[in-house]
């Protein structure tokens, strides 16, 4: 009687778990194969196709709000993990007198729904009457992305190993010496898992976008929320399909970087 | 009663404040950054929730209109939906979500990290891509109608689209992944050899887990609910693009009265501010309510 209560426990566990992951992939699955459906719309399957993919190469519209996603997506990792190495940096002080606010400002954008940093910088900008367009985004990128590099950075310096700094100092490094050469490397892994962060929530964003873009300034989750409203959706599939792929690559080529350079 | 005296050592306290001084200059950029980009524009939420909307824009004469109509209770439905929603996909996720990382937090040692990154990799996958897939499979003549369709098991394509139903789906599939991240962090952390040593004492895994590893993982399910019921109650795409049009989501409401014409910013601007104030209350209410706790469970 236990022994099958306990197995049955199992098996629940893993039928759920199942059912979880098939939830989880098979809307990204549909979307890669209709990607090749030769359909006007979403009807039904018509034959295999790469229409979608070359039509995709010849819009000007999503090359444009391609290369504003990178470009936005770029600065805003660069930005926000050189303040976040900064911060995560000042942070280690426990005894720093500015601590407690600046954590306090660091993790409150974390809890708070997204919508609201997207109104809050709308009106700033309409306020201050900042001309909205690639830099007010650029902005608003770097303020949601800060918050997650620091605290990234930051609890990679908590397990830091100061005897190593210590034995640096007893051989007489230079201070310079010992930041350049023990502790960057070794902040190293959580500079990139922070960067790759920023990178992706970067890319992934749409309301705090939508609220600070203004007219004629679209990064890709603009561009496909409007074909979705206006209906023309055909290339959408296939674009989305990249995406996916860009991302899928994204991920697995930083882990395969960190696992050679760092054996991590 | 002996009485200690310290004496600072000149140097030490000297180094202390060049740390300090240190400290500053290296977190000023960000710390200006948030105080310039985070902290002020809600001051001005504030400020513009006291203004007189203008069609296109926003007119600086004193108003006390947008409260007026909030506390009338005009926006008291688009409300009452964003919580009830975000309600039903906290809950719905932690049934999904529990067992999940149960599972995965029992998993052999190897075989958990893959098993984390299947869960991870359709959260990096773009937020408006996901939803739109769930459009191809839920539309009316979509994939899921095609399959029931064609397999006889209904006549008539099913009407999901544009139902709570579907945003009660897209929500738990995009925030799932919140729920069992940090669930699974703190079942690993649980000591199993409890949960051996109540089924030596005659309890079943059943029992057992009811009685040990749920207790243990408390802290887990309060992390998850928060990170999902909060992006939840302010959810704005999920519902656009799938939801019903007719019963607005506050995320929407607040969307329109900002970027449509006629534009209503004081209105936004006092809809954000009680959202902001729920989000507060509820986080504090949690933050006691878990504090409580462990001070009795100390006790």
């Amino acid at each position: 009687m236990r022994l099958n209560r306990t197995k049955l426990f199992k098996s629940m566990n893993l039928s759920i778990f199942t059912l979880v992951m098939i939830f989880l992939y098979i809307p990204i699955l549909i979307l890669v194969i209709f990607s090749f459906n030769d359909a006007k719309i979403i009807v039904g399957w018509r034959g295999f196709t790469l229409k979608y993919y070359t039509l995709l190469f010849q819009n000007d519209a999503i090359k444009s709000a391609f290369w504003n996603t990178m470009l936005i997506a770029s600065l805003s990792t660069l930005i926000s993990t050189v303040l976040g190495i900064l911060a995560a940096l000042g942070l280690e002080n426990k005894r720093f007198s500015g601590r407690k606010g600046l954590l306090a400002l660091i993790y409150t954008p974390l809890v708070i729904p997204d919508i609201l940093m997207g109104v809050s910088l709308a009106l700033l900008f309409n306020f201050t009457r900042f001309n909205t367009g690639m830099l007010t985004v650029l902005i608003a990128h770097i303020t949601f992305c800060l918050s997650y590099t620091v605290i990234v950075i930051q609890s990679r310096l908590e397990g830091f190993d100061y005897s190593l700094v210590e034995a640096a100092m007893d051989l007489g490094a230079k201070p310079s010496a010992i930041f350049w050469r023990i502790k960057f490397p070794l902040m190293m892994p959580g500079i990139i898992a922070a960067g790759l962060l920023a990178f992706t929530l970067s890319i992934d964003d749409f309301i705090i976008t939508f609220f600070t873009s203004g007219r004629g300034f679209d990064t890709l989750p603009i561009y496909v929320e409007g074909t979705i409203r206006r209906g023309t959706i055909t290339t959408i599939n296939s674009l989305s399909t990249l995406m996916i792929g860009f991302t899928l690559l994204l991920a697995v080529s930083t882990g395969r970087i960190r696992k050679n350079l760092f054996n991590l | 009663m002996k009485h200690y005296v310290y004496i600072q050592n000149p140097l030490e306290v000297a180094e202390r404040k060049r740390k300090n001084l240190q400290s500053w200059i290296l977190t000023a950029p960000a710390m200006i950054w948030l105080l310039l980009f985070f902290l002020i524009p809600y001051l001005i939420v504030i400020i513009y929730s006291f203004l007189t909307p203008d069609i296109y824009d926003i007119k600086f004469e004193f108003s006390l209109d947008a409260y007026r109509q909030v506390f009338s209770g005009a926006y008291l439905q688009p409300f009452l939906i964003s919580f009830r929603m975000a309600f039903i996909t906290t809950i719905a996720c932690l049934i999904l979500g529990y067992p999940v990382a149960y599972f995965i937090a029992r998993a052999k040692e190897k075989t958990r990290n893959t098993l984390l990154v299947f869960i991870i990799i359709p959260f990096w996958t773009n937020l408006i891509i996901r939803i739109f897939s769930w459009r191809i499979f839920l539309a009316y003549n979509g994939v899921l109608n095609d399959i029931l369709m064609n397999l006889h098991l209904i006549q008539q394509p099913l009407e999901i689209m544009r139902t709570d139903l579907a945003v009660a789906l897209v929500m738990v599939y995009v925030y799932l992944p919140y729920m069992i991240l940090p669930l699974y962090s703190v079942i690993e952390k649980i000591d199993f050899t409890l949960l051996n040593a109540a089924m030596d004492l005659g309890a079943n895994e059943i029992k057992a887990f009811f009685k040990v590893t749920l207790p243990l993982s408390i802290s887990g399910i309060f992390a998850g609910g928060i990170l999902v019921f909060i992006p939840a109650l302010g959810a704005y795409l999920i519902t656009q693009l799938v939801g019903n049009q007719k019963s607005l989501y506050i995320g929407q409401v607040i969307t329109y009265k900002i970027k449509n014409i006629p534009r209503n910013w004081p209105m936004a601007s006092a809809l954000s501010l009680v959202l902001l104030m729920i989000v507060t209350i509820l986080l504090v209410a949690s933050y006691l309510i878990f504090m409580h706790r462990r001070r009795r469970k100390v006790a």
